[in-house]
């Protein structure tokens, strides 16, 4: 069921059980599990079902530490959120990824990958991929050109990737979401705080507005905030009726621990022995690949080396051409027109752009490396002193790194020129900025892969995350967070796989909760 | 391991190698892959780094010095240099030269190779 909240009454009051904010990757994951459910689900978008430039405007922000893209671009703000023009690329996060490591201050999460399996299984089918199978002998099984290099793999391992189509949520599930009796999606309605008891230790309603200026007020016995890594935190800080420091922010961690994965050009691969090396396990076609292999480092290197998770793909590339970061790639412009055009258009001008980087090399590849970024106190986000159309501060954005992530790629590429050196398979060169020192400045590719991670971080103790193993917020009974912004840990791989598998993990928890 | 290449080092090593095997041994396996040009500026750049192995006698040598220890005491009619280059990866005896992680062995057949006449 649809509603635009723009014909609305002024004034009036929306009754529901459970209330999502926000209809994105997460808001839509959980709602599509509610539909047929005997409670009344009011799902919150910002937007409508088009891109609006002034809504985008609304979340334009201020970026005070390393270079970051407009804030306003990163995320989109109608209905299907930033899966509107999300490239599709998912892998589950790997065991390390959830243990304390004890080199990673504040790694380590509540629970083991295996809690996360059966989830990581229902989010492929949401995500429409393949198998939920990530074991590289398995997928060269299905397809006998997908052969790993012979590399140890107690040293360099062959990490799965797959590929969604990619999904994209708006158009995906707009049908099944409207035709939903109990579920009722409300567009063109932007939450603007929410408004807590007078302990603060559960929430009454959210006063929700329009750009034109209507405002309503919703009440449920749970809410989950899915409105992105930065808003989810913007949100809180800036609902301070109650509470001066923002709701759920006792402890000072609101908006602490913004994560992104550093996606830069790293190193060259060149191929040895008469024959190039065969690559086909590490090729990837954009709209057509369904599964590609990356490189990563064993557990116990990562152990004895104490760097972070990353891997590395492989992209065919002149020897004297520059690679570039996803930031230098997939700029704004890049990601409008690929919002604009569609898939169609957005793959042929991939596929172009892919055809101009062979330049005739069968041997030589760019490496290009996601690396997950150490959890960092000091990269966060505060309320910027400027606010929006309606009166709402500006999010800030303070993004830093620390030595263990400079560190991190060196050792990586140590590892990986040695091993595919000692299997003959080829050899590796460093970019210059990854020979310099870690207290080196970071060199101008210094980027992420759009990806929003770890502001209101779960952990158990009050003290350490803002919300519980279960995602909700410490010292708030009714209310959750779903999306990105929960990982304590980045992972290596792509969020939206791990964020999704986690909506549905929340759904079943509040599901038994609101029964 | 795809590519093998043998040295013929004709004389017995512990004298020194002879011209042929120097230019046996100065044809690195990142030739197909670099091409002449790039490994000519990585040897350039090797003998830069290391002084006392800038000439084709001292790499020789150091080549020499890491061949078992059978080959040294009484000769031997081949030398299996991509054994000599798995092995360098396998105990780290690696170096750094513009960014490119080789073996200890392999610089030094890209000194050699700047050495020869373009």
């Amino acid at each position: 069921m649809h509603i635009d909240a723009r014909t609305l009454d002024n004034g009036s009051v929306v009754e529901g059980d459970l209330c999502l904010v926000g209809a994105g990757a997460a808001g839509i994951s959980m709602a599509l599990e509610w539909i047929g459910a005997s409670q009344r689900v009011i799902l919150l978008e910002a937007g409508g079902f088009d891109y609006d430039p002034r809504m985008q405007e609304l979340y334009r922000g201020d970026i005070v530490g390393l270079p970051y893209f407009p804030l306003q671009a990163a995320r989109l703000h109608y209905f299907g959120g930033t899966t509107g023009h999300w490239a599709g690329f998912c892998s589950t996060f790997d065991p390390i990824d959830f243990e304390p490591r004890e080199w990673v201050p504040h790694s380590g999460w509540p629970f083991k990958r295996a809690h996360l399996d059966p989830y990581y299984a229902r989010a492929h089918r949401v995500l429409e991929l393949g198998p939920y199978e990530y074991d590289a002998a398995q997928w060269q099984k299905r397809d006998a050109k997908l052969v790993p290099f012979p590399l140890d793999p107690s040293v360099v391992w062959t990490k799965m990737w797959q590929f969604s189509a990619p999904t994209r949520m708006g158009t995906r599930y707009r049908d099944a979401i409207l035709g939903a009796k109990n579920v009722h999606l409300y567009t063109n309605a932007i939450v603007r705080e929410i408004d807590a008891n007078e302990g603060a230790s559960a929430v009454d309603g959210l006063s929700v507005r329009t750009l034109e200026g209507k405002q309503f007020r919703v009440r449920a016995r749970h809410y989950v905030l899915a409105a992105s890594t930065i808003q989810n935190a913007r949100l809180l800080l800036a609902s301070n009726s109650r509470v001066a420091a923002g709701l759920g922010n006792t402890h000072d961690l609101v908006g602490r621990f913004f994560m992104e994965h550093l996606e830069m050009p790293s190193g060259v691969f060149v191929g040895l022995g008469e024959r190039a090396p065969d690559t086909a396990m590490y090729a990837f076609e954009w709209g057509r690949t369904k599964a590609r292999g990356e490189l990563a480092l064993a557990d116990a290197i990562q152990r004895q080396r104490r760097v972070l998770n990353a891997t590395v793909s492989l992209y065919p590339h002149d020897l004297d051409e520059a690679g570039q970061s996803t930031f230098q790639r997939m700029t704004p412009e890049v990601l409008a027109e690929r919002r604009r055009a569609g898939d169609r258009a957005a793959e042929a001008a991939e596929a172009q752009r892919e055809a101009a980087q062979q330049g005739g090399a069968d041997r030589a590849f760019h490496l290009q490396t996601r690396q997950e970024q150490a959890p960092n106190p000091a990269s966060r986000v505060t309320l910027s002193t400027e606010r929006d159309e309606l009166g709402m501060p500006r999010a800030r954005l303070d993004w830093r790194l620390t030595e263990l992530d400079r560190r991190s790629f060196r050792d990586f590429y140590d590892v990986l020129g040695r091993e595919v050196g000692r299997a003959g398979v080829g050899r590796v060169q460093m970019r210059p900025w990854v020979l310099e020192k870690p207290d080196a400045p970071w060199p101008s590719s210094v980027g992420g892969g759009w990806h929003h991670m770890g502001t209101t971080r779960m952990h158990p103790d009050p003290k350490q995350g803002v919300v519980d193993p279960d995602c909700r917020v410490h010292g708030i009974a009714n209310l959750s967070v779903a999306g990105a912004a929960v990982f304590p840990t980045a992972g290596a791989a792509n969020p939206t796989l791990t964020l999704v598998a986690l909506t549905l993990r929340l759904s079943d928890h509040l599901k038994s909760k609101l029964a | 391991m795809s590519g093998v290449a043998l040295a013929t080092l004709g004389a017995a090593c512990d004298r020194g190698t002879s011209a042929d095997a120097t230019s046996a041994l100065a044809r690195p396996e990142l030739l197909v892959a670099l091409g002449a040009e790039r490994v000519r500026e990585l040897g350039r750049r090797y003998r830069e780094m290391v002084p006392a192995e800038r000439d084709a006698a001292s790499l020789g040598d150091a080549i020499t010095r890491s061949f078992p220890w059978s080959a040294r005491l009484f000769g031997s009619s081949s030398i299996d240099v991509p054994r000599l280059v798995h092995d360098d990866f396998d105990a780290g005896r690696t170096v750094v030269v513009l960014g490119w992680i080789l073996s200890a062995t392999e610089a030094r057949q890209c000194a050699l190779f700047s050495l020869l006449p373009a």
